[in-house]
């Protein structure tokens, strides 16, 4: 009895494991454009939040402008590189 | 059933360590672009799918534990050791961890099941979950290593097998102790995941911060799983070890509650990572420790290095935990050490004063705390070691030294939330600080006229109403920021959306999950400052109590209705029955008792807790007078007890908002109603800023 | 110079007094001395919370502590006596004496300096940050700058 449910184990896990299966997720390299709008996103956020907290009346107006026009300057340079790998035929 | 739970286990291991191996090879395939017989990616598959194998074995081993307890097959050492037949059926189940080999079993059952979602839930990113999946199984691997040769739970009695079990220890049957421990191993055993992540990340160069992304679900989830355990834990001790209190500095407590400070600094700092890039090493290492904390803790012990209550399960693996300790911590060197170009800051702190530097701040505090903690737990080795005999680091250190530490979190906690990213200019400061600083003043003033006198610490030898002092004054300056916050934040969406003011709450919660879920959980920590704080303000007494007579502590009276004793198949038992009067009107009725539990031949205490916001009344059955038969009452009263609970529940609470995804941005704007602004947004799936 | 010392001489007698003044309670004498001390039974509490049943030792040990107190010693001299007997561990916590000071000042000592390096930390990274110029680049690019407002807008 015993040994049967050992058997049944072990070879219904060794026939999952080994099952040929036809399609298998490939393992791909994350490209330059998919990490650049990546970092758009998280960009874009970084901006939401700074206009949400200065309406909030958590900034001053100088505060603001100065690290809006940062954030700004490197979003830019990110679409800017964007714009230029998806114009570019694959 | 012994010898199928046998063979699961070492199937178990011949799985895991396939996976390591072949998703190892298949790695190293795919990255070199090496010719192979095989396609990387089909051995890939397989290593995944017997990771996952092994989580049905490892499930079939625990079931094959289980199985034996709750059949008694007491040809089975352990449940031999750890069961008897008159135990009733939830603690059968709990004995799957009330001794090693069952509780290592337990973490490796945990550890598969992780690994069985991750490896699930692979196509979020296929690769990096390979490269976790691979490291996770390498941590598999030990621990079926330990189970298989070192510990094994399906040893069987050597000779006659006995008619009945030694049972279970007495502390551990409450019902607390069957979600007690699980809860921490999954809080312990989940910090593997994102270790797993992070130096899989690290080792195949992830490019940007998505890993954090990924793993931040893993990293609060478990987060939750270890605090609940903690203080499930603390409440455990509360209510049946019997000496009024709820945290020891135990060995064993301070253990888990390494990791989770470690885990709680890597929470916040890894904010830092994924909103400017920042910190990349320190996360790196903050999460490698976390990881490695978790194991030495378990280490500490199980070896027996220092001496502890919580000793349920000591025995001589703790060779195989420094072995494996010492793996990892080699392995995450040498990784960091090849990488660590790959770790540079992409941005630069802008100031001293901001959000990132208070969040510095935070890790720093946090982590001194870490040590501090150690500090004291490992310094009896360390004297006696230096100075030939051993000392005791117990409650009166942690007291002046930790306690201190936490109350600068506490205050932190308070500022981090009003400083801006980037930077805050004095101006913003002042504008933001003025109102929390007038309420924690306020709040200070309150307290002082209620008779919380600060500078006692100076006069006597009690912190009790210096910390409370504190505690309550900073408390109310991190709610009044909390509230600030929300406030001002739910303004904005009102004025855009015209909304009411809770409608706007809402929305903002939404807005960004993980942010005001922080704050909500924050406010959590205040409630318990506020509960421990109580600890301060603690009275006892302890009287013989005859029939009708009584003893009075605070506005209440409590007097003496009948003691008996009795016994069933389990225990004797002697009690009281206590009436507890406020005034002349009777409130309830009390029954501490005092155990003896046949087959363990051990003692227990069964506290009676009458449980109020204000202060519990909290009464064990201390003794009996052998010359008068007569029971010695101990009564306490601990104020303000019921809202360390309460804060905890906020805790689940607030990280279950932070757990829910983000409104998106373009969801965001229609419902603000203004076209043109969802039109533009409608193409940015946006999640929420920190 | 004489008046500096003076004034030294009375705030110390002050503090001695201050810091002594509490120790007149023996009632509260008892309750923190027995805070300070653990039971040796090998339970690991402290010895005025051991509570569990039959224990061989905790009751034994607190009656003499009521002797110790009842004979006037003073706090030092009785926990100095409690140490002499059961060894070191009895202790709660190390006293300050020798390498056990060590036990006390490392863990302040970490924080601070760990404060101390972060505000170094964060000034230099300041100065770097400072010495970048932040490029005017995006001022050429006011469409792109439109686009971005607009698109991260509340």
């Amino acid at each position: 009895m015993i040994i049967i449910a050992c058997g049944l184990l072990f070879l219904g896990i060794l026939f999952y494991v080994f099952y040929p299966e036809r399609h298998v997720e490939e393992q791909h390299q994350k490209t330059r454009l998919e990490y650049l709008r990546e970092r758009k996103d998280v960009l874009y956020d970084n901006l939401r939040d700074l206009n949400f907290e200065y309406r909030a009346g958590k900034y001053v107006q100088e505060d603001y402008a100065t690290q809006q026009a940062d954030l700004e300057n490197e979003t830019a340079e990110v679409l800017a590189e964007i714009d230029v790998l998806e114009s570019q035929p694959r | 059933m012994p010898t199928f739970g046998s063979f699961a286990l070492l199937l178990a291991l011949a799985l895991s360590g396939y996976t390591l191996l072949a998703g190892a090879v298949a790695l190293y395939q795919i990255a070199m672009r090496a010719r192979a017989r095989v396609a990387p990616e089909r051995l890939a598959e397989t290593a995944r799918r017997a990771g996952i194998g092994s989580f049905i074995a490892t499930t079939a081993a625990a079931f094959a534990l289980v199985w034996a307890a709750f059949n008694n097959d007491f040809s089975v050492a352990y449940i031999l050791h750890h069961t008897n037949r008159a135990l009733p059926g939830p603690y059968k189940f709990a004995a799957l961890w009330s001794g090693q080999e069952g509780s290592l079993l337990l973490w490796a059952w945990l550890l598969s099941a992780y690994g069985f979602v991750l490896r699930l839930r692979h196509k979020v990113d296929v690769k990096l979950t390979a490269y976790a999946s691979t490291i996770l199984a390498g941590v598999q691997v030990f621990f079926l290593l330990l189970l298989n040769f070192a510990a094994m739970p399906f040893s069987l009695v050597s000779g006659p097998v006995p008619q009945d079990g030694f049972g279970l220890n007495p502390l551990l049957q409450y019902p607390e102790m069957v979600i007690h421990p699980p809860m921490l191993y999954l809080g312990y055993v989940g910090f593997a995941v994102p270790f797993a992540f992070a130096l899989g990340a690290l080792m195949m160069r992830y490019p940007g911060e998505k890993w954090i992304h990924i793993t931040r679900r893993w990293t609060m989830v478990t987060w939750l799983f270890l605090t609940c355990g903690i203080f499930l834990g603390a409440h455990w001790a509360y209510s049946v070890l019997g000496w009024g209190g709820y945290w020891g500095w135990d060995p064993v407590e301070n253990a888990s509650l390494m990791p989770w400070l470690t885990g709680t600094a890597f929470l916040h700092s890894v904010m830092m990572q994924e909103k400017r890039g920042m910190m990349k090493s320190w996360n790196v290492w903050l999460i490698f420790s976390t990881f490695m904390l978790a194991i030495f803790g378990t280490l500490l012990t199980r070896s027996g290095l220092v001496s502890s209550v919580h000793a349920f399960a000591q025995s001589s693996i703790g060779t195989w935990f420094w072995t494996f300790l010492i793996i990892v911590m080699s392995v995450c060197l040498f990784t960091f050490i090849l990488q660590r170009d790959h770790l540079k800051a992409e941005n630069k702190l802008e100031s001293l004063v901001s959000r990132e530097s208070s969040f510095l701040f935070n890790n720093l505090v946090l982590l001194a705390a870490c040590f501090t903690v150690l500090w004291g737990t490992l310094f009896p080795v360390l004297s006696e070691y230096i100075q030939g005999n051993k000392v005791t680091v117990s409650a009166p250190f942690y007291n002046r030294v930790a306690v201190p530490i936490g109350l600068f979190l506490l205050f932190l906690t308070g500022i981090g939330p009003l400083l801006a990213w980037r930077s805050s200019s004095f101006k913003s400061i002042r504008k933001n600080f003025v109102l929390p600083s007038i309420a924690g003043l306020a709040a200070a003033v309150v307290v002082i006229a209620c008779g919380v006198h600060p500078w006692e610490i100076f006069t006597t030898n009690e912190q009790g109403s210096f910390y409370a002092f504190f505690a309550f004054s900073l408390g109310a300056m991190v709610v009044t920021a909390v509230s600030a916050e929300f406030l001002r934040g739910a303004g904005v969406i009102s004025r855009h959306t015209s909304q009411n003011l809770f409608a706007s709450m809402v929305q903002l919660c939404r807005r960004n999950t993980r942010r005001y879920g922080g704050y909500i959980v924050h406010f959590g920590v205040v409630v318990i400052f506020i509960g421990i704080a109580g600890s301060a303000f603690n009275q006892s007494r302890e009287e013989e109590l005859g029939y009708k007579q009584s003893l009075n502590i605070g506005p209440y009276r409590v007097e003496c209705q009948s003691y008996s004793q009795d016994s069933n198949a389990n225990y004797d038992t002697e009690y009281a029955l206590l009436d507890v009067y406020r005034g002349s009107k009777k409130i309830t009725q009390l029954a501490p008792e005092k155990r003896f539990y046949a087959a363990s031949q051990q003692p227990s205490t069964i506290v009676a807790n009458h449980s109020t916001l204000a202060w519990d009344l909290y009464v064990i059955y201390a003794g009996k007078n052998p010359d008068t038969g007569q029971p010695i009452i101990k009564v306490f009263l601990n104020p303000l007890i019921a809202w360390i609970w309460i804060g905890v529940g906020i805790i689940v609470g607030g990280t279950g908002v932070a757990l829910f995804p983000n409104m998106t941005a373009a969801l965001a704007a229609a419902r603000n109603r203004v076209p043109a602004a969802a039109q533009a947004a409608a193409a940015v799936p946006a999640r929420g800023g920190d | 110079m004489s008046k500096l010392f003076r004034l030294g001489r009375g705030i110390v007698i002050v503090l001695v007094a201050v810091l002594t003044m509490g120790s007149a309670n023996t009632a509260v004498r008892y309750n923190e001395l027995g805070h300070k001390m653990m039971c040796v039974c090998g339970c690991n509490q402290i010895l005025i919370e051991c509570n569990h049943l039959g224990c061989p030792d905790s009751d034994r040990m607190l009656g003499e502590l009521r002797v110790s107190l009842a004979g006037g010693s003073n706090d030092d001299a009785i926990l100095t006596a409690f140490q002499d007997k059961y060894g070191p561990t009895v202790l709660a916590a190390p006293m300050l004496t020798k390498f056990n000071i060590v036990a006390w000042i490392v863990p302040p000592a970490v924080l601070f300096l760990g404060i101390a390096a972060t505000v170094i930390l964060v000034r230099r990274w300041r100065l770097r940050a400072a010495a970048i110029p932040a490029s005017p680049r995006a001022t050429e690019f006011p469409a792109m700058r439109e686009r971005i407002r607009r698109e991260t807008q509340l």
